[in-house]
């Protein structure tokens, strides 16, 4: 039978544009040059179209997407709502990804995930929200019947944005509340990796490196009791300090009526 | 439909929520005229229009900041659940939840001089 030739998109010559400076333009050399271009963009025309080229990072190099996420800090002093928005948008890619759990969208999942590590390096989305993410990723889906298509028990996709985000990102997660929150959460990790029984090498070895570098000295369990007990004393700890807390704050109120 | 660990609580500060799961083809209009009764209870707000069609199709959302921390579990009680039925029948089961991140662009962005 015959077939039309298949017919090449055809885009406005601004966006066009902007794929030039995004796509093929941007490298650490030029990234002052393609900031001051975009920031002479027609902005509300293009601030949709840009938004969406910005969600494409996985197109690029996987080494490009600090500068994608340097842009937006750039950007985020003349036109905050498009940062705001960048922002907004990766978590909710994140999220998505988690409902669809889709095998042809895990190369764009993982660059999300490096996005939104770099986007934390640029000082553009909190601590809190990095940990707001780890932890979903750990327990969306589970104890629903959606469970086993969600995340299979065989299935260390998981692992691997995780171990993508903290790669990026967690060597920040270094003194103070956020050391804490990265110890607190490892600890869970390690029991979520330990469900998953035996892993393949490639994800047992990221998972060495990333230990080695985040946490040389903290213990690697053997076991999902292991990781069980030591997640409950954790709570067990973490609700004796908060009742510590609760009581001196009672005790303050006696003193100041 | 999914049950997530991040329900509204109480005793929060967070005022900025996300309207997930909307239709596709949902104006900003439309979705407007539903949260009418809310109008002088938030500074900002934004819509993303999804993508309807039968490939790649995607949901709408709206990102909301209320003035208050209570004025957002009033409007979750109000929202969260609504149902929007399209022409073809089909239903789109509304989710609010506290938006990941809660920054909301800053007042004095600057106008660029470029």
């Amino acid at each position: 039978p015959e077939r039309s030739a298949r017919v090449a998109k055809v885009r406005p010559p601004l966006h066009q544009y902007i794929r030039k400076l995004l796509f093929s333009d941007l490298d650490k050399t030029t990234i002052e040059h393609v900031l001051r271009q975009l920031r002479k963009l027609p902005w509300s025309d293009c601030e949709p179209y840009l938004l969406k080229c910005f969600m494409k990072v996985y197109k690029g190099k996987y080494g490009q997407i600090h500068l994608i996420a340097s842009l937006t800090a750039g950007l985020s002093r003349y036109h905050d709502e498009f940062a705001v928005a960048v922002v907004d948008e990766v978590l909710e890619e994140i999220r998505v990804g988690l409902e669809l759990n889709d095998y042809g969208m895990q190369q764009r999942r993982i660059a999300h995930m490096r996005f939104l590590g770099e986007l934390y390096n640029y000082e553009h989305v909190d601590s809190s929200v990095i940990f707001d993410t780890l932890y979903l990723i750990l327990v969306f889906g589970h104890g629903t019947p959606e469970q086993d298509s969600l995340d299979p028990p065989e299935d260390c996709f998981r692992i691997r944005m995780i171990t993508t985000l903290l790669e990026t990102c967690g060597h920040y997660f270094d003194r103070g509340s956020s050391k804490r929150k990265l110890d607190r959460f490892l600890v869970h990790f390690q029991r979520y990796i330990l469900s998953k029984g035996a892993l393949p090498l490639d994800i047992e070895f990221d998972l060495q490196d990333l230990f080695a570098e985040l946490r040389p000295n903290m213990t690697r369990y053997s076991s999902v009791e292991e990781a069980n007990a030591a997640v409950i004393e954790l709570e067990e700890h973490e609700h004796s300090v908060s009742a510590d807390k609760a009581n001196s704050e009672k005790y303050s109120d006696s003193e100041n009526p | 439909m999914f049950s997530v660990g991040f329900e509204m609580k109480g005793s929060s500060d967070r005022t900025k929520v996300v309207l997930r799961h909307l239709p596709p083809a949902i104006s900003q209009e439309t979705l407007m005229d539903q949260i009418d009764g809310f109008a002088d209870r938030y500074h900002w707000v934004t819509f993303r229009p999804g993508k309807p069609g039968p490939q790649h199709q995607s949901y709408s959302r709206a990102y909301i900041d209320f003035k208050k921390p209570e004025d957002v579990i009033e409007f979750a009680d109000f929202f969260d659940g609504h149902l929007f039925v399209n022409e073809k029948g089909i239903q789109f089961k509304t989710i609010v939840e506290y938006a990941p991140s809660q920054r909301v662009p800053k007042q004095w962005s600057k106008k660029d001089g470029r």
